[in-house]
Parts: C-alpha cells; sequence; structure tokens
C-alpha cells in the first residue's frame, strides 16, 4: 500500500506538479538496462525514503504509448493488475507507477541477474543443494500465484530474476492470467517453445496451473543439465523431443490428449530410462522431475504437492539464497558476456581451470549418454556456445533457421516470436483490430 | 472470477460508509449539493451502461468500469475530473482488464451518435481519441493503479445454485445490476451484495428462505442493511413505466454546468 497515502488523500491539485518532477526528484536516472517487450527499462535510485531505506537502487520501466491510439500498453496493464495482487518475496515487487510526460513509467525492484546467466555462466557451479534452492524459490512464487489463481505463462530462466541478497523473483507477467473462470477460453500461444508443455503445444485451449509446473519442470532440467532440455525447432519438432525423452502417450496414460484441437498421432517411441538423461541426479530428483513432466495435466504434481516432495526435506538442505553461486551483476556483466563464450578457448577462465574442466566434462558425459542420436547436434552445441554472441541476439527468425538444419548451429533459445506474439495479440483482440484504423 | 478476494486489493481497498458520497472540497466551492453528486454518478453509470450495449462487451466490464467511476470520485473532485469523459474512459480501461478491449475509435464514434441531434449540452460529450487516452493515465492513476475488482455476479449464480431457487436468477440478477447505481460495491464484499440481491427477490416473490439464510455463516444484520439500501435508493429514483431510473435531464445539466464552470 505505498502510495495510496499520498495519492489518495488530498485533492488532485496537490499532486499534479509533484508527480510531474517525479522522475527528476524522486529517481536519478541512471544507466540503460535494456529494451523490454513494450519499453526501455533503466536503472534508477530512488531518493526517497522508503521502508528505511535511502538511495534504494530500482529499475524503471517506461512504457511506450504504441502509436498513441492504444492508450496504455496492453501488456503493460495485465502486468500493472496482477503485480498490484501479488506480493511475496518470490515475485518481483512493482514499488510505485506513475505518469510523466504522458508515459507511464513501472517502478520494480533492481535485480543483478536471472536465472538464464546463472545456467549458462560456465564459471559457476551449482551444487545439489544450489539446484534445490533454485528450484525452490522457482516453486513457492509460482504456489503464490496459483493460490491467487494467477498462471504465469511465461516461465523460463530469464524471467526468474535473481535479487543482491540471492532471492530468486518471478518477473514479466506480462503473459498471465487469471484462471478462475472455468470455462473460458485461452490462447495456446503461451511460453517459448521450450518451455511448453504438451497440451498446449497440441492447441489445448483450456488449460491450467500445469502448464506453468511443466516449464518450471523444464527449468529444474535445466539446472541439472546446464542447458536447456528440450530445444525444439518447431511446435512438432518441440513434441517430438519430448516423446522421445519420455515416450510417446498412449490414450491410457493422457486419456483427454485425443480430443485437443492440434492432436496428431506421433510414430510410438519407448521412454529411455529417466536415469539415463540425468546421469548426476539424486533419486528424489529424478522422481520429483519425472511428477512434473507427467502428460495428462490433471495427474500432474501440482506446485504446492512439489513443494511438499521430499526431494525438499532430503539432504542436502537447499543451499541460503545469500549463499547461492551468482554471476557478476548484469551492469558489469554485459561487457564481459561474450568471454565466457570465447570461440578457441573455451571460457575466459576466472576460476582454476579444474573446475572448467569438471563443468564440460559433465556436460560432454550428459550428452554422450543420452540422446544418442542427437551426439552429432551436441557436439554442434558446442560450437553455439561458441558463436554465443550471435546465437543471443535473437534476431534470426527461429522457424526456419539454416545453420541449425544443416547442423553448423544448433537454433538461438526461443522466446516467444513476433509470429507467436502477433497470433496472441490477434486471439486477444488486439493489434490486428488497430491495423485497420 | 473464482481468484481469492479476501486476499485481494479489492477486500483491503473496502471503504466506510462515510468515506463514500462525499463531495469533493473542490466541488463542493462550486457549489455542487450532495444530491447532485449523486445524481452525476447515477447518471453516469447509466451513460456507461449506454454505451456498453453500443459496443456490446460482458456484463462485468460494465461493473468493472462503474467501479472504477465511483472510486475515482471518492478520491478526486468532478470539476478536475470531468464525469461526461471520466465514463467512457472508465469504460475503455475496464475493457482492457477485464481482456476484452474496445477500441477508443468505437467508443468515441458511438459517443458522438449517442449525443447527436441530442439537447443542447451535447457539445460537452465530444471528445476525441485523445481525450479518452490522455484520461486513461489520469484514471489510473486515480485508481492507484490497482485494477483488479470483484463482482456480485458469480457468487450469485453459486448462491442460487445452493438455495435451490434458480428461478429468482433473472430477478435477483437485474438487481445486481442496479447495485451499480449506488456505492455499495466500494463498501460491502461482493457476496454480501448478492445475498442482499437474493434476499430482495426472495421477498418481491414469495419465498421463505428463512433457514436457508440462517444456515449460511454471514451477519444477516448487514444483508439486510444492504436491502434497506437497495429499496431506499428505489424509492429515491423515479422509475418509468419500463422499470427504468428517470433523472431530468436539466437537472443532470445543471450539477454538470456547476463543476464545469470556470471559477
Amino acid at each position: 500500500m505505498i502510495p495510496g497515502t499520498d495519492s489518495g488523500g488530498g485533492s488532485a491539485g496537490e499532486d499534479d506538479p509533484s508527480l510531474a518532477k517525479r522522475v527528476a526528484d524522486r529517481y536519478l536516472k541512471r544507466e540503460v538496462l535494456g529494451e523490454g517487450t513494450y519499453g526501455v527499462v533503466f536503472k534508477a535510485i530512488d531518493t526517497k525514503a522508503n521502508r528505511l531505506i535511502t538511495g534504494q537502487t530500482v529499475a524503471i520501466k517506461k512504457i511506450r504509448l504504441g502509436q498513441y491510439k492504444e492508450g496504455v500498453n496492453f501488456t503493460a496493464l495485465r502486468e500493472i493488475k496482477l503485480l498490484k495482487e501479488l506480493k511475496d518475496p518470490n515475485i518481483i515487487e512493482l514499488i510505485d507507477a506513475f505518469p510523466h510526460k504522458g508515459n507511464l513509467h513501472l517502478v520494480f525492484e533492481f535485480m543483478e541477474s536471472d536465472l538464464e546467466a546463472v545456467i549458462r555462466d560456465r564459471n559457476i557451479v551449482l551444487s545439489l543443494a544450489d539446484t534445490k534452492s533454485y528450484l525452490q524459490m522457482t516453486l513457492k512464487g509460482l504456489a503464490y500465484c496459483h493460490k491467487k489463481w494467477v498462471v504465469h505463462r511465461d516461465m523460463k530462466p530469464n524471467n526468474l530474476l535473481i535479487a543482491s541478497d540471492g532471492q530468486l523473483k518471478l518477473a514479466d507477467f506480462g503473459l498471465a492470467r487469471i484462471f478462475g473462470s472455468p470455462d473460458r477460453k485461452f490462447t495456446h500461444q503461451v511460453f517459448a517453445r521450450w518451455y511448453r508443455a504438451p497440451e498446449l503445444l497440441y492447441g489445448a485451449k483450456q488449460y491450467g496451473a500445469g502448464v506453468d509446473v511443466w516449464a518450471a519442470g523444464c527449468i529444474f532440467a535445466e539446472l541439472l543439465l546446464r542447458r536447456p532440455f528440450l530445444q525444439g525447432s518447431s511446435d512438432i519438432d518441440q513434441l517430438g523431443k519430448i516423446f522421445a525423452a519420455f515416450g510417446t502417450p498412449k490414450p491410457s496414460r493422457w486419456p483427454d490428449m485425443v480430443y485437443l484441437p492440434d492432436y496428431v498421432e506421433y510414430q510410438y517411441v519407448p521412454a529411455p530410462p529417466l536415469r539415463t538423461l540425468f546421469p548426476m541426479a539424486s533419486d528424489d530428483a529424478l522422481d520429483l522431475l519425472s511428477k512434473m513432466f507427467i502428460y495428462d495435466p490433471k495427474a500432474r504434481i501440482t506446485v504446492q504437492q512439489a513443494l511438499e516432495h521430499r526431494y525438499f526435506s532430503s539432504v542436502p538442505a537447499p543451499t541460503k539464497p545469500s549463499l547461492l553461486p551468482r554471476p557478476p551483476p548484469k551492469g558489469e556483466s554485459q561487457n564481459q558476456k561474450p568471454s565466457d563464450f570465447n570461440p578457441q578457448e573455451g571460457p575466459i577462465v576466472l576460476s582454476p581451470q579444474r573446475k572448467l574442466r569438471r563443468v564440460t566434462l559433465d556436460h560432454d558425459g550428459l550428452a554422450g549418454s543420452t540422446f544418442r542420436s542427437e551426439k552429432a547436434g551436441e557436439n554442434v552445441k558446442e560450437v553455439r556456445h561458441m558463436d554465443g554472441t550471435t546465437s543471443q541476439s535473437g534476431s534470426m527468425p527461429m522457424s526456419i533457421d539454416l545453420g541449425a538444419m544443416f547442423g553448423s548451429r544448433p537454433p538461438p533459445r526461443p522466446t516467444l516470436n513476433s509470429v507467436d506474439r502477433s497470433h496472441l495479440k490477434r486471439k486477444l483482440d488486439l493489434d490486428a483490430e488497430f491495423d485497420h484504423l | 472470477m473464482a481468484a481469492n478476494f479476501w486476499t485481494s486489493s479489492h477486500y483491503k481497498q473496502l471503504l466506510d460508509p462515510d468515506k463514500v458520497d462525499v463531495v469533493q472540497r473542490l466541488d463542493k466551492e462550486k457549489g455542487l449539493t450532495l444530491e447532485e453528486f449523486r445524481l452525476i454518478k447515477i447518471h453516469m453509470s447509466l451513460q456507461i451502461w449506454k454505451l456498453a450495449l453500443h459496443v456490446k462487451v460482458r456484463q462485468r466490464v460494465i461493473a468493472t468500469a462503474t467501479t472504477y467511476l465511483r472510486r475515482v470520485y471518492t478520491r478526486k473532485s468532478m470539476t478536475e475530473y470531468d464525469p461526461r469523459l471520466v465514463a467512457p474512459t472508465c469504460l475503455y480501461l475496464a475493457s482492457k482488464v477485464e481482456e476484452s478491449t474496445v477500441q477508443a475509435r468505437l467508443l468515441v464514434f458511438y459517443i458522438k451518435k449517442m449525443y447527436a441531434g441530442a439537447s443542447s449540452s451535447d457539445e460537452k460529450y465530444r471528445f476525441e481519441i485523445k481525450d479518452i487516452l490522455e484520461m486513461e493515465m489520469k484514471v489510473l492513476e486515480a485508481l492507484d493503479y490497482y485494477l483488479v475488482v470483484f463482482h456480485p455476479y458469480r457468487p450469485l449464480l453459486q448462491l442460487l445454485q445452493d438455495a435451490g431457487i434458480t428461478d429468482l436468477t433473472q430477478v435477483a440478477w437485474g438487481l445486481v445490476n442496479d447495485t451499480y447505481k449506488m456505492d455499495l460495491i466500494l463498501i460491502h464484499p461482493p457476496h454480501m451484495i448478492a445475498l442482499a440481491c437474493i434476499y430482495i427477490a426472495c421477498v418481491l416473490k414469495d419465498k421463505d428462505l428463512t433457514t436457508w439464510f440462517e444456515e449460511l455463516r454471514v451477519d444477516m444484520n448487514i444483508v439486510k442493511n444492504i436491502s434497506m439500501e437497495i429499496l431506499e435508493f428505489f424509492e429515491y429514483c423515479r422509475l418509468d413505466s419500463k422499470g427504468n431510473i428517470l433523472i431530468p435531464e436539466d437537472r443532470i445539466n445543471a450539477a454538470l454546468n456547476k463543476v464545469a464552470a470556470k471559477p
């Protein structure tokens, strides 16, 4: 209830002039952190004492106002609407919002890093306890959302931000929805493809919190493997990758499957033992993982059940957030990023050479023993890491990636691509209609 | 929406009855009386309704829009926030929040159509898209960015089902619609409003639900008080032959002119 007192009470006359100067007055603008989906994000220092802290660093999202036809950006509005309802240590805090020079500004707590950076940083060794801690925080944030009937719908490592105290927080609620109404139809074009649950890939319009659980399972797997787990290059390929890992589902395992709009029958492949995919994982980890990847969303473990799973109560205990290994803060790491993927020598060694070799060895071991058919692909993967700078740019269209097809480069990490986005918007009766203006 | 009301911002934002329906200082200086203030709010709720019929949105959107309108005027003056612009802006914002977007362009089109050839005051209802978009930002701020609103409709259907009186749905639903001409949604939890509407519907249709009400674990005094308020409101409003609320146009215009006048 931060601003309630100052904007709520007095008459409006006192508010406006002070607000207009607020960016200059209250927040000291610093460097640009990045370009978000709907505006620029910059770092700022909050000069106003807030909860006994002065000089708190914040991240301000300046929301672009479309072509001045659609008003406050729809995605931004969703984020505001939901984040005002969600206050939890594992969910990003919306500290303030204000208009300035005709643009809406959202003030978030400043986050140093994100889980993708942790997973990708080869100088970081994640112990079993570290992985457990990151997963637990992810699930805690998600459990809170689900308790409030909010599905996140865009769970992926780079939407899991990491605060300076090590707390992991769910961010980017631009796709999130309240799912209370049982008969409401939703679009299935949500999540970055690699994290999409099978029911979404089969075009389900009515789905629930299970889609977030599947994505969290993918993130868990990614923490264990230190690479994205199921890297499909198209929706069809994504299902293929899923089935290769867990076996083609039979209707007996997932009765509703055959009624899904985009259901197609896949050639039967048996599931390899999960152990072969995750040779380093504990039995408890494997058990939890298998339950998060249950095909039938009705039978899939819930987030709350996952948190109560014995994986979290067995040794080792999850690492305290403040002790978790983290990459250098975002601002500083940005210039160094390419060095992590140095083509010839591998990562620039910041830690002892031994450590580096151990990570790489695990990596090869994993790849070798898992998808035999994909062994070639795995080697290629190394190449990808080497020219990581190009794949990071993400400017490539992802459905047709010649590099990937000819084996010179696996697909870049997909986000919601422009096709999906525009499809999504059309579904929501948004931009497409504005085009007629 | 089945999300949890008790942990929502809506619940935390519920107001004391004496904090609602208070004429803002600036408006008072312009000579706006409490009755005129109420009349304008009723009138604008009706305008939202009419406009919504043109653009065809769900009932929730209308209800959310009206709630926004009423919340705005617990904090802001009509002098600074022209109700004629705030009303359509609330509908615009609510349509986005409830995920069934109506284009500002369409709203502007229908506002013009609605007031074309109307009385002398129609000039003041003429807005451009730009005006709505500017006001949207101000309304958001006035709402303190709290946008999720719960409504009595869902609990109403569940309660009617539970009581086994689904034949009263239409009457009770209509009553719930009428409650948005009052500030009840700012004061009471939605399910209490739903219960009050069921209570009235039972009285109207001569159904005895005493035992069912007794078994509910709610404070029946509050339910009865809300019901009384609704009934008083009906007495207060003059209704035409179709049961629509009639507000003399000259009174509305006089009230609106007060707040619109330059000091």
